[in-house]
């Protein structure tokens, strides 16, 4: 390494020492080999890498060894790297399933479509010297919708009350940003309610992750609008209502539920909301019994369910 | 329109093949019907591929697969009895239809455009039957052809 760029890590990482420094990469290829401490050089610029990121779901801890939280050497900004690699595997949707690929191509298109739009997560790519498409974050400061719901320490009347026209209306602005995308030819790919994080010093939310593609179909739109139906779900319920969960309250499908009432996808997943709060407006229970298993009609642009849905924001009396 | 003008929508499945057998039965050697046979085109979406040539050389799999089909099929409908001169085979490329990646690219809508230039009176899909979960996620052809069309007869063949 050389001695100059060796001080800027020195200064960043003071623990490390001239025995353990890293290597130079300005070929991302082999990302398994690039680890703490290691430099990515990109078209003049250099991040030394801090650590692999990870993914926290259902209580496990996801390693993502492709992408890396670094910091610049020049600004010592973070960043996070999300390097190349075209995986490919299967995605499993209730008892359906998705071929998923990994695109950092779409990404790339993607955060150009979107740049200075604060709906959306923000970065630049750099090629490097193999021409792979590195994309270069920058880090949102803030927490992911679903953790900032689950904090709200309420019981569900007030939370709707008291919180829920807000996270909708900002919900509706999200969902804004994804029909730019569709106008725009692309799609998200992911749409998940950890994928919109709301940003501790504006409290806007911003969409994040655009590196899913699928095979084309006849409904390009459908698996996004699945995405907005199941945070819609999210947002209004406080979380996820299951038969598990209602069997605890003694309000199972012996009761006045039916398997119309959950959801189209997840048979467990209560979806007819307003079985359970009857508080909640028929407007926009309407809304959410569209990705019911007892529909007949369904959304095929985010459009019709923003004509659905702005008209409940109204009646929740916060537009 | 004239209901004796066959345009049957092809996409090289088994509900295809199904269509086109269905057809052959039921207008073999019974004179005065003409039968196109038509595939649109829809690419393979560009980004489940890592570069340009894999997905070109996928396209280019594609589309022999696809041609063999159709020239199968209408070497069927001939020997059920149908005028070689009344078989017409029709493949609608993506490249002058849309663009190479498939958002607002809709094969049921291409279809239906060549029915109405064409004059076609009877449209033929093939289906095999798709739940609701997978119509709400993906969406369904034949599904779009059924509600979208108008001035015709529709056969569906499951």
């Amino acid at each position: 390494m050389d001695k100059v760029i060796w001080e800027k890590v020195h200064r960043i990482l003071p623990s490390l020492s001239l025995r353990d420094q890293g290597q130079v990469y300005v070929d991302t290829s082999e990302f398994m080999n690039i680890s703490y401490g290691d430099v990515i050089a990109l078209n003049g610029r250099h991040f030394v890498v801090i650590r692999d990121e990870a993914e926290r779901r259902f209580g496990m801890e996801d390693p993502k060894f492709w992408v890396k939280r670094c910091r610049d050497l020049e600004t010592e900004e973070l960043y996070i790297l999300k390097l190349v690699f075209h995986e490919h595997f299967d995605q499993h949707i209730g008892s359906m399933t998705i071929r998923c690929f990994r695109s950092p191509e779409k990404e790339s298109r993607i955060l150009e479509l979107v740049k200075n739009d604060v709906r959306f997560m923000q970065g630049v790519t750099l090629n490097d010297t193999a021409n792979n498409p590195v994309r270069i974050l920058e880090m949102i400061r803030g927490r992911s919708l679903d953790s900032v719901i689950e904090d709200i320490d309420v019981d569900h009347a007030s939370y709707f009350q008291e919180h829920f026209s807000g996270i909708l209306k900002k919900y509706i602005g999200a969902c804004e940003a994804v029909l730019f995308l569709h106008d725009h030819g692309e799609r998200h790919g992911d749409i998940r309610r950890d994928h919109i994080w709301i940003e501790h010093a504006t409290g806007r939310y911003r969409w994040i992750d655009f590196d899913y593609a699928y095979e084309s179909t006849e409904n390009p739109f459908g698996l996004d609008l699945f995405g907005l139906g199941n945070i819609l779900l999210f947002i209004t319920g406080q979380g996820v209502h299951t038969t598990h969960d209602l069997a605890a309250l003694n309000q199972g499908l012996d009761d006045n539920l039916t398997p119309e009432d959950f959801s189209l996808l997840f048979p467990n997943r209560l979806v007819n909301l307003r079985k359970r709060f009857p508080y909640i407006p028929i407007s926009l229970n309407r809304v959410l019994l569209r990705f019911s298993a007892g529909t007949d009609v369904f959304y095929e642009s985010v459009e019709e369910l923003l004509d659905d849905l702005k008209p409940c924001l109204k009646e929740l009396g916060a537009a | 329109m004239n209901f004796k003008k066959l345009l049957v929508a092809v996409d090289a499945s088994e509900n295809s093949t199904r269509a086109v057998a269905y057809v052959g039965e039921m207008l073999g050697n019974t004179p005065g019907f003409h039968v196109t046979l038509l595939y649109v085109e829809r690419f393979p979406e560009r980004d489940t591929f890592p570069d340009e040539d894999s997905w070109r050389a996928a396209c280019q799999k594609e589309e022999k697969t696809v041609r063999d089909f159709l020239e199968d099929s209408r070497r069927q409908l001939v020997n059920s009895g149908i005028a070689p001169e009344h078989v017409a085979v029709e493949y609608a490329s993506a490249s002058s239809l849309g663009s190479r990646r498939s958002e607002g690219y809709s094969v049921a809508r291409h279809v239906l455009q060549f029915h109405q230039e064409g004059g076609f009176g009877t449209v033929v899909v093939g289906r095999r039957g798709v739940s609701k979960a997978e119509e709400f996620l993906f969406g369904s052809v034949t599904t779009k052809i059924v509600h979208s069309a108008k001035d015709c007869s529709i056969w569906v063949v499951q």
